[in-house]
C-alpha cells in the first residue's frame, strides 16, 4: 500500500523535518520508490532465524567501572561554546508551545 | 463529589503505578563518567556522551546494573540474564540525543512481587465485598486488559525475537490470554517475606487479599517489570505562570541530571485502593533505601511516581478508560491525588459523562487534578535496539554477587526485631524501614528484651523522630548516639524520669553530647519514685480535691488521671506517675 | 637534488624522518605546498590545517633532536575524513547543519594516527553525512577524480582518497558503511581498507550506520596501509567504544607473509552481475591471476542470500542514520533557524534547512521503517537476513580464506552521471554485504582500465578479525601485479604528480 502525501506529512513531523508542498510531494514519491527497493526483504520477515542487530557476534556484557572521568568532562563554557542560543550558563529554546503563527 | 469510601463500594478502581528511581548513591552517570549532579552549576557536569555530541558513544555503567540486579532480587523478580538497551525517540530538548536509551520487551528485572500489609482506617478502602472469590476474577481480568506488555509477550518469546513493546504504554491487544499461574482462593495471600529472588514462575500467581477479623488485610502486589534507562535533563521555563510550561516565552536547559542512571518500576494493576499504593510506594521506597541504591528522595525528585487509574462497576470484567496521574511527589499526594482522582471519575461516569485517556496533573494546594494533554492516539517512539550497546547475558557469577551484597531486608528485620527484641511489631516495621535508624536501635538495644528493649524502640520511633523532625536533622547529623539513648531508655525504665521528661532530655543530649544521666542529675530531674515521699502528696492532693475522690468511689475510674495529673503539679512534675496512679488508687480503695 | 613527496611512500616518509634524512616539517611543508598547488583543481579538502601541521612536525622533530624514538609513522602526512573530530579543527560531515562546528574533543582513530607520529594537514571532503558514493552531496563543493577532474572520486570518503590519491597526503582516514572507504579507492587508484565491524574505535567519528560504520585507511601502498592499521590499533579496544575489541597490532608484521598454500574464494555468479563493466570483470581476473601464480588456490563459493543484501542494507542504514541523526536539532550544537516562535518550528527548519536532500531522504526513510506496524515488515526481516548472510560468509569461509570479487560495478564515472538514487544503490551491490555483517574488505588497484584508461580494483574480503592475513593477500595481488608491470602500487595520479611538493 502507496504513501500518501498525508502520511509522510505525519512522518515529517515526527521526524521534525519542515516540507513545503512541493518537497512533500517529491518526498513522496521517494519513499514509495524506496519501500518498492526494499521488497526482496519481506520474505525474510518469516524467517526462523534470530534477528542480528549486533554484527560479529556482539561482545555481551559490555560494562565501564563506576568511576569517575574527569578528562571527558567538559567546562561549562565549552559545553555551550557550540549552541546557538543560550542564557545563564544554560541552552535557551524558544516557546516550547506558545507563539503558533 | 462523593466520599472515597463510598465511591469504591459501587466501583472498583483499577490502578497501576510507574515508579522512577535515580540510582543517585552511584558516582557516575548511565552511560559516561560523569559525576552525578546535586544542585550543581548549569551544564558542569557533562561531556560529550550526555550532552549527546557528535560521534559520541555509549558504555554502560556496571554499578547500575549491578543495582537494578540488587532492586529485582530485593522485589522478588526474575532477573532476566538475557536483555538489551533500546533507543526511545522522540523530539525533546531534554534528551540530548533526542531519543532515550531504555529496554525493551525484556527489561533486567521481570515478573516481581511484593506483599503489603493494610490496618487501620485505610483498610476501610477496600470495601468487603472486595475479597474472596470475586476478588480473584477481578484481578485476572484487570491483568488481562491492562495497559503495557502483557506477560505472554515478553516471556514467551527471546530478547529481540519478538516486536517491540507497542508505543507509550498503549493496550497491546493480543494480550488475550496473558494471565498464566494459579488463580487461587486459597488463603495463601501473603507472598514469602524478605526471600531474595525467589525464582521460577510461580512468581506471578495472582494471590487473593483475604481479610482479617480487625479489617485488616495483606495484599500481593505484582510488579510486571524493572528497567533500566537514563534521566532527562532538567528545564526551567520561563517568562509563564510559576515556571510552568504554558504560557512561557522561553526555557533553558541544563544537561546535569541528563543520563543519570534511573530504574522504573512498572506494577501490574493489582491496586484497588489510593492507601494500597500509599503503602506500596512506601515498601519500595523502605526496600530501595536499604540495598542502598538511591536516596529515595520523594522531596528532591530522585523517587518519582506516576499512577494510572480506571474505574469499573463492581463485578465488570472490562477496564474503563484510565487517566495518567503525575506530581504525586509525597506519599500524601499519592494517596490524595488517587483519591480525588477516583472520586472525580465517579462523578464524571455517574453524570453520564465520559473518562478522556489523558494524563493528569494533582494540584496538591488546591486538592484536584487536571489535565495536561489528552492521549488520543498512542506515540509511536520507533523504539530499536541500540546497535552501539551490545546485548548482555548476565552470568551466574554477575547475579550471585549482588545477591551477597544485599542486606537484610525489611521485613525480615521486622520479624527478626520482633522475635529476638521482642518489640511491637508495628515499631518494629518502622525501625526496620530504614538502615539508618535500624542499625541505630540495635545498637542501642543490644543485650535488651522485652520491656528494656521497648523502651527504646519507643526512644526511637516516637521521641527522637520528633526531635528530628523538630529540628530538621538527620540522624547522623542529629548529634545523638545509641549510647546515650541506651543510657536514656536505662533511666526510663528505672522510673527515674517520666517519658514527658525524656523529651527534654533528648533536647539536652543532642546539644551537649552529654550522658543523660549527668543532664537528669544536673537539672535536678530524677524523678521520686519512694512511696514514702509521694504518700503525702497524695493525700494532700485527695483532700483538696474531694469532689473527684468521691466520684472514683462511685465507680467513675476516668477521674484518675485528674488526680495522677494534680499530683505531678503538686510535685513539680518530679514524682513517679504510675507510682502515684498506684498510690492514690491504694488510698481510695483502702 | 631535490625530492617529491610524490615519490614516498608512509613508510618511506617514517624513515626518512628518523634517520634524519629530511625534517618532518620540510615533509610537512611540502604536502602543504602540494596542497597548495593541487588542490584548487581536486578540491579533496574541507579545511587545512597548516598550523596544526607544523606544529604536530614540530613536536617530531623535537622529539628527534631530544634522542627520544619516533613513533612508527612520525611525520607522515594525512588526511581526515570530514566526520572526524580533531579539536581545533570544524567537523561539518560536509553539511550546513555543521557548518561552524567545533568538536571539543578528538575521535579516538584520530588520537591514534596522532600519537603514531602523523602530521594532520586537513578535513576532507565527503559526502554529506556520508550518504552517497560520489561526494556529490557535499554541501560544499563536489571533489575532482585526480584521475580525471571531470570525474567523481567516488564516496562517501571521496575526499580522502583523492587527497592520497593527488598526492596530497600519504595516508588518510575514511569511514566505511556500504562501501564509502572501498569504492573511493577503486576509483582513485588507491589501497582503502574497512576493518572487520569492532577493528577500529568509533568513538569521535559521527555516526551514520552504527551497526554498519567502520573506520579505516588509504593508503598508495598495501604496506602504508598495513603501517595505518597498526597505529588504529595500538593501545587495544577503545573503552569509549562498547563495540570495539582488541586487535593484534601485527598488520605491518604480517603484510609481505608468503601467500602460497592459502586459498582464496570467487563468485561466478557475481562476475556475472548485470552492469559489471568487463574492464572491471577483467582486474578481478587479473588479480586471481597474480594470486594464482604465487601458489593460492582459486575455489568457487557461493553466497546464496547476497541479494537480500542490499535490501537489508537500505531498512538498516536509513533506520539507524534517522535515530543518529536525532540530535541535530539546532539546540545544543549546529544549524540554527533564527527568529522561530516556538521551539517545534525552530527544529522543524533547522533540520529542514541544515540537512540537504539525501540526509532528509534518509531519515524520513528511516523514521518510517522504524514505525509502528512497519518495523516488523522491513526492519526487523533486514536482522533475520543479516543472520543469513552471516551465515553464508561463515560457510564460505570454512573453505577459503578470503573471497575474491570486484569494488565498484564501473570506473569512475563523470559528476551528474549517476543521479537516479536507484542506480547509485544498485552501485553498492559489492561493497554493501560485509558492512551488513561485520567482515574486514580492502580494495586493491589493479591498473587502468582497457576501456576507460581509468583506475579499475579488486576487492578481498576475509574472515572476521583475520584483516593482517587480508591484507597479506592485498600485497600478494599488489606484488604481483607489479612484477607483471600491473598495478598502480605507489603511483600518484599524472595529472598531479610533481606539482608542488618538494621537499625543501
Amino acid at each position: 500500500m502507496a504513501l500518501t502525501e498525508d502520511d509522510v506529512r505525519g512522518i515529517a513531523e515526527y521526524a521534525t523535518i519542515a516540507l513545503d508542498t512541493e518537497e512533500l510531494a517529491a518526498m513522496t514519491a521517494y519513499l514509495n520508490d524506496a519501500v518498492d527497493m526494499l521488497e526482496p526483504i519481506l520474505r525474510y520477515a518469516a524467517e526462523d532465524v534470530e534477528p542480528t542487530f549486533h554484527p560479529m557476534g556482539g561482545s555481551a556484557n559490555v560494562m565501564r567501572p563506576d568511576a569517575p572521568d574527569d578528562v571527558r568532562a567538559l567546562p561549562q563554557d565549552e559545553a555551550l561554546a557550540n549552541a546557538g542560543s543560550r542564557r545563564d550558563g544554560q541552552f535557551l529554546v524558544p516557546s516550547i508551545l506558545g507563539g503558533e503563527r | 463529589m462523593r466520599e472515597l469510601n463510598d465511591v469504591l463500594r459501587d466501583w472498583e478502581a483499577v490502578i497501576g503505578l510507574e515508579i522512577h528511581t535515580e540510582l543517585t548513591t552511584l558516582k557516575t552517570k548511565m552511560f559516561c563518567g560523569c559525576r552525578l549532579s546535586h544542585d550543581d552549576e548549569p551544564n558542569t557536569h557533562v561531556c560529550p556522551v550526555c550532552l549527546g555530541l557528535p560521534g559520541a558513544l555509549p558504555v554502560p555503567n556496571r554499578g547500575a546494573i549491578e543495582s537494578i540486579v540488587k532492586a529485582g532480587l530485593a522485589t522478588n523478580c526474575e532477573i532476566q540474564r538475557r536483555s538489551m538497551f533500546y533507543r526511545k525517540h522522540y523530539f525533546y530538548p531534554d534528551m540530548a540525543k533526542n531519543f532515550q536509551t531504555t529496554q525493551g520487551p525484556v527489561a533486567f528485572c521481570m515478573h516481581g512481587r511484593l506483599g503489603i500489609e493494610v490496618a487501620g482506617r485505610g483498610a476501610a478502602e477496600r470495601p468487603e465485598c472486595a475479597f474472596g472469590a470475586s476478588e480473584a476474577e477481578s484481578l485476572a481480568s484487570a491483568s488481562a486488559n491492562a495497559a503495557g506488555l502483557s506477560r505472554a509477550m515478553a516471556e514467551q518469546l527471546p530478547e529481540g525475537a519478538d516486536a517491540r513493546p507497542s508505543a507509550g504504554g498503549a493496550a497491546c491487544g493480543s494480550a488475550g490470554g496473558a494471565v498464566c499461574g494459579s488463580v487461587g482462593g486459597s488463603a495463601d495471600a501473603t507472598a514469602p517475606r524478605g526471600s531474595v529472588g525467589a525464582e521460577g514462575r510461580g512468581s506471578g500467581a495472582l494471590a487473593v487479599p483475604v481479610r482479617h477479623d480487625d479489617g485488616s488485610y495483606e495484599a500481593t502486589i505484582r510488579i510486571l517489570r524493572i528497567h533500566m534507562e537514563e534521566d532527562a535533563a532538567k528545564m526551567v521555563h520561563v517568562g509563564g505562570e510559576e515556571g510552568r510550561i504554558g504560557g512561557a516565552s522561553e526555557s533553558l536547559v541544563d544537561y546535569n541530571r541528563c543520563g543519570t542512571p534511573l530504574i522504573e518500576l512498572v506494577t501490574e494493576p493489582d491496586l484497588r485502593t489510593p492507601e494500597e499504593a500509599r503503602l506500596f510506594m512506601e515498601k519500595l521506597r523502605r526496600i530501595f533505601l536499604t540495598i542502598g541504591i538511591s536516596d529515595c528522595s520523594m522531596e528532591k525528585g530522585s523517587m518519582r511516581c506516576d499512577g494510572n487509574v480506571s474505574l469499573r462497576r463492581r463485578g465488570e470484567t472490562g477496564l474503563g478508560a484510565k487517566t495518567e496521574l503525575k506530581n504525586l511527589n509525597s506519599f500524601k499526594a499519592l494517596h490524595d491525588g488517587l483519591a480525588y482522582e477516583i472520586c472525580r471519575q465517579a462523578d464524571v461516569l455517574e453524570s453520564g459523562g465520559v473518562v478522556r485517556q489523558e494524563t493528569r496533573h494533582w494540584e496538591p494546594s488546591r486538592k484536584r487534578t487536571v489535565a495536561m494533554r489528552a492521549k488520543e492516539t498512542a506515540d509511536d517512539y520507533r523504539l530499536f535496539p541500540d546497535p552501539d550497546l551490545e546485548p548482555f547475558d548476565l552470568s551466574d557469577e554477575f547475579v550471585e554477587h549482588c545477591r551477597a551484597e544485599i542486606p537484610e531486608l525489611p521485613d525480615a528485620k521486622r520479624d527478626r526485631f520482633v522475635r529476638d527484641y521482642g518489640i511491637k511489631r508495628p515499631d518494629a516495621e518502622q525501625l526496620a524501614g530504614d538502615p539508618a535508624t535500624a542499625a541505630f536501635f540495635e545498637e542501642s538495644a543490644a543485650g535488651l528484651v522485652g520491656d528494656a528493649a521497648q523502651t527504646v524502640a519507643n526512644l526511637v520511633v516516637n521521641d527522637l523522630a520528633a526531635h528530628l523532625k523538630a529540628s530538621g536533622s538527620t540522624l547522623g547529623e542529629s548529634g545523638i548516639s545509641p549510647t546515650q539513648v541506651a543510657s536514656l531508655a536505662r533511666l526510663l525504665a528505672a522510673d527515674a524520669i517520666s517519658s514527658n521528661q525524656a523529651r527534654e532530655v533528648l533536647e539536652a543530649m543532642a546539644g551537649s553530647g552529654e550522658d543523660p544521666e549527668k543532664i537528669v542529675d544536673e537539672r535536678g530531674m530524677r524523678q521520686v519514685s519512694d512511696a514514702g515521699a509521694l504518700q503525702p502528696i497524695v493525700d494532700q492532693v485527695l483532700e483538696a480535691c474531694a469532689d473527684q475522690a468521691r466520684q472514683y468511689r462511685d465507680g467513675n475510674q476516668k477521674v484518675i488521671g485528674f488526680l495522677v495529673g494534680q499530683c505531678m503539679k503538686a510535685s513539680h512534675g518530679k514524682g513517679n506517675p504510675k507510682l502515684f496512679n498506684e498510690l492514690l488508687r491504694a488510698t481510695l480503695e483502702g | 637534488m631535490s625530492e617529491n613527496l610524490d615519490s614516498l611512500t608512509a613508510a618511506q616518509i617514517a624513515s626518512g624522518v628518523a634517520s634524519g634524512d629530511f625534517s618532518a616539517v620540510e615533509v610537512a611543508r611540502a604536502a602543504l605546498d602540494a596542497i597548495d598547488s593541487r588542490d584548487a583543481q581536486v578540491r579533496a579538502f574541507l579545511q587545512v590545517t597548516p598550523e596544526l601541521a607544523l606544529a604536530a612536525a614540530e613536536e617530531v622533530d623535537a622529539r628527534r633532536a631530544a634522542g627520544e624514538e619516533l613513533p612508527p609513522l612520525a611525520g607522515v602526512p594525512f588526511a581526515i575524513k570530514d566526520n572526524m573530530n580533531l579539536v581545533g579543527t570544524r567537523t561539518t560531515c560536509a553539511s550546513r547543519m555543521l557548518e561552524t562546528y567545533e568538536s571539543p574533543y578528538t575521535a579516538t582513530c584520530v588520537r591514534r594516527m596522532l600519537d603514531a607520529g602523523c602530521v594532520p594537514v586537513g578535513k576532507a571532503n565527503m559526502d554529506e553525512f556520508a550518504f552517497g558514493s560520489s561526494t556529490e552531496s557535499s554541501a560544499f563543493h563536489p571533489t575532482g577524480n585526480p584521475w580525471d577532474p571531470d570525474r567523481v572520486p567516488g564516496g562517501s570518503s571521496g575526499g580522502s582518497a583523492a587527497a592520497v590519491a593527488a598526492g596530497m597526503a600519504a595516508l588518510s582516514l575514511g569511514s566505511d558503511t556500504g562501501g564509502s572507504i572501498r569504492q573511493p579507492a577503486a576509483l582513485c587508484g588507491v589501497v582503502g581498507m574497512k576493518p572487520s565491524y569492532g577493528a577500529v574505535s568509533r568513538y569521535g567519528v559521527v555516526a551514520f550506520g552504527s551497526s554498519l560504520d567502520q573506520v579505516g585507511p588509504f593508503g598508495r601502498t598495501v604496506e602504508d596501509v598495513a603501517l595505518a592499521m597498526d597505529a588504529l590499533v595500538a593501545g587495544g579496544s577503545d573503552a569509549f567504544d562498547g563495540t570495539s575489541r582488541a586487535v593484534e597490532a601485527s598488520f605491518r608484521a604480517h603484510v609481505n607473509d608468503d601467500v602460497a598454500g592459502g586459498r582464496v574464494g570467487v563468485i561466478p555468479e557475481l562476475m556475472r552481475a548485470p552492469g559489471l563493466a568487463p574492464e572491471v570483470a577483467r582486474a578481478v581476473e587479473e588479480a586471481a591471476d597474480a594470486l594464482a601464480a604465487q601458489g593460492v588456490e582459486l575455489i568457487e563459493v557461493d553466497l546464496p542470500h547476497l541479494d537480500a543484501a542490499i535490501a537489508a542494507y537500505y531498512a538498516i542504514g536509513p533506520a539507524e542514520a534517522f535515530s543518529n541523526l536525532a540530535r541535530f536539532d539546532g539546540v545544543r550544537y549546529g544549524y540554527r533557524e533564527p527568529g522561530c516562535p516556538n521551539l517545534a518550528e525552530q527544529s522543524a527548519k533547522s533540520r529542514a534547512r541544515g540537512f540537504g536532500a539525501e540526509a532528509k531522504r534518509r531519515q524520513m526513510l528511516g523514521a518510517y521503517l522504524l514505525s509502528s506496524g512497519v518495523y516488523d515488515k522491513y526492519y526487523y526481516a533486514a536482522q533475520k537476513a543479516r543472520t543469513l548472510i552471516a551465515r553464508d560468509y561463515e560457510s564460505a569461509f570454512g573453505r577459503v580464506d578470503a573471497i575474491l570479487m570486484p569494488v565498484s560495478p564501473t570506473a569512475a564515472f563523470k559528476f551528474g552521471e549517476l543521479s537516479d538514487p536507484t542506480q547509485m544503490y544498485l552501485s553498492d551491490l559489492f561493497t554493501i554485504s560485509i558492512n551488513i555483517v561485520g567482515n574486514g574488505g580492502v580494495s586493491v588497484p589493479v591498473g587502468l582500465g582497457a576501456d576507460s584508461g581509468l583506475p579499475v580494483a579488486a576487492q578481498l574480503v576475509g574472515r572476521p578479525f583475520d584483516d593482517a592475513r587480508l591484507l597479506s593477500f592485498a600485497r600478494a595481488v599488489e606484488r604481483g601485479l607489479a612484477s607483471a608491470g600491473r598495478g598502480l602500487a605507489g603511483a600518484v595520479a599524472p595529472l598531479f604528480a610533481g606539482k608542488g611538493g618538494d621537499l625543501a
